[in-house]
């Protein structure tokens, strides 16, 4: 987790540890749920500022979901850049929201880089076909 | 048919506790309460008397990380559960009786639509559902909002990110 420190905090060793017999994937799946929703919410985000020019309510809102879902996997550096997002919104900041868009897309791209880094680490080094943690990690 | 039934007749088979049920019962939780309500989970020697408990649980959150994290969580508890994205559809779908026999109701307070603490006050409002236990989650500690749940008869109100002995803690008072 060395390489990924920063970028993931407390809640992402939280959610590893539900992994069980039951579910030894879980924390992939949902990290897998994590981006097939984010970049859901980053498209609408991007949709808004575009159809709805200076509409900070709106792109606050879409934000707030972003953010809620980055908080649940424990996403930290990327939660930041959301914040920031939003505050700018508080100000009615269009050209700042502008900067703190690209920003929270860089470190979406980046985390997205990682977290598949971590995973097929995991799975070479765990047992075949899954990428489980080791115990005692 | 109504959704609240269950979650009232687990109380009658408090009586019928096992010497194994018996030694569970005997933590200072137990030894403090008396609570009538307390159910423990028996799995009876004596042959006709087979209480298997499998309580029912709704998650309802607009998150589908949350959703699958909380599932998770009530899952590895044993508890069966449904998930629903939506305030409105966990209403329609209680309303449609395709939902039954629910034990909890375990709720986000944020959600776009209807919010989790009006979900909660239509529970309360049903004749059918007014006897579900209704907890709130939220990832923002607000005093004014978490008195208001509690006044309207949520259960409980839980920060977010929720953790397994939340849960646990929640679901030992429900049994």
């Amino acid at each position: 987790m060395q390489r990924t420190k920063g970028y993931l905090d407390e809640q992402f060793c939280q959610i590893e540890d539900l992994q069980d017999e039951t579910s030894p994937n879980f924390a992939e799946e949902v990290v897998s749920l994590f981006f097939k929703d984010s970049v859901r919410l980053v498209t609408n985000i991007e949709q808004a500022m575009e159809k709805y020019p200076e509409d900070f309510n709106r792109w606050d809102a879409h934000m707030q979901q972003l953010k809620g879902s980055c908080y649940s996997i424990g996403a930290s550096k990327m939660n930041n850049e959301c914040t920031l997002f939003r505050n700018n919104c508080g100000q009615e900041n269009a050209e700042g929201c502008m900067r703190s868009f690209q920003k929270v897309k860089r470190e979406h791209a980046i985390l997205r880089q990682k977290l598949e880094s971590y995973f097929q680490l995991l799975r070479q080094a765990g047992p075949a076909g899954t990428a489980t943690r080791p115990a005692g990690k | 048919m109504a959704a609240a039934a269950p979650a009232l007749s687990l109380a009658p088979m408090a009586t019928t506790v096992t010497a194994a049920a018996a030694q569970k019962a005997a933590s200072p939780k137990a030894a403090a309460g008396g609570d009538v309500r307390k159910v423990v989970p028996v799995m009876a020697a004596a042959a006709d008397e087979v209480v298997v408990q499998e309580l029912h649980v709704l998650a309802v959150d607009d998150s589908v990380v949350d959703r699958a994290v909380i599932a998770k969580i009530l899952r590895s508890s044993k508890y069966r559960v449904t998930t629903v994205e939506s305030a409105t559809r966990a209403l329609e779908l209680l309303g449609l009786g395709l939902i039954t026999n629910v034990n909890m109701i375990i709720t986000d307070y944020w959600m776009p639509g209807m919010t989790g603490y009006e979900l909660l006050k239509r529970v309360k409002e049903s004749s059918e559902l007014k006897e579900i236990p209704v907890v709130i989650m939220s990832s923002e500690n607000v005093p004014n909002r978490i008195n208001r749940c509690l006044e309207e008869g949520a259960e409980d109100f839980l920060l977010k990110p929720v953790r397994p002995s939340d849960v646990s803690r929640l679901c030992s008072r429900i049994r």
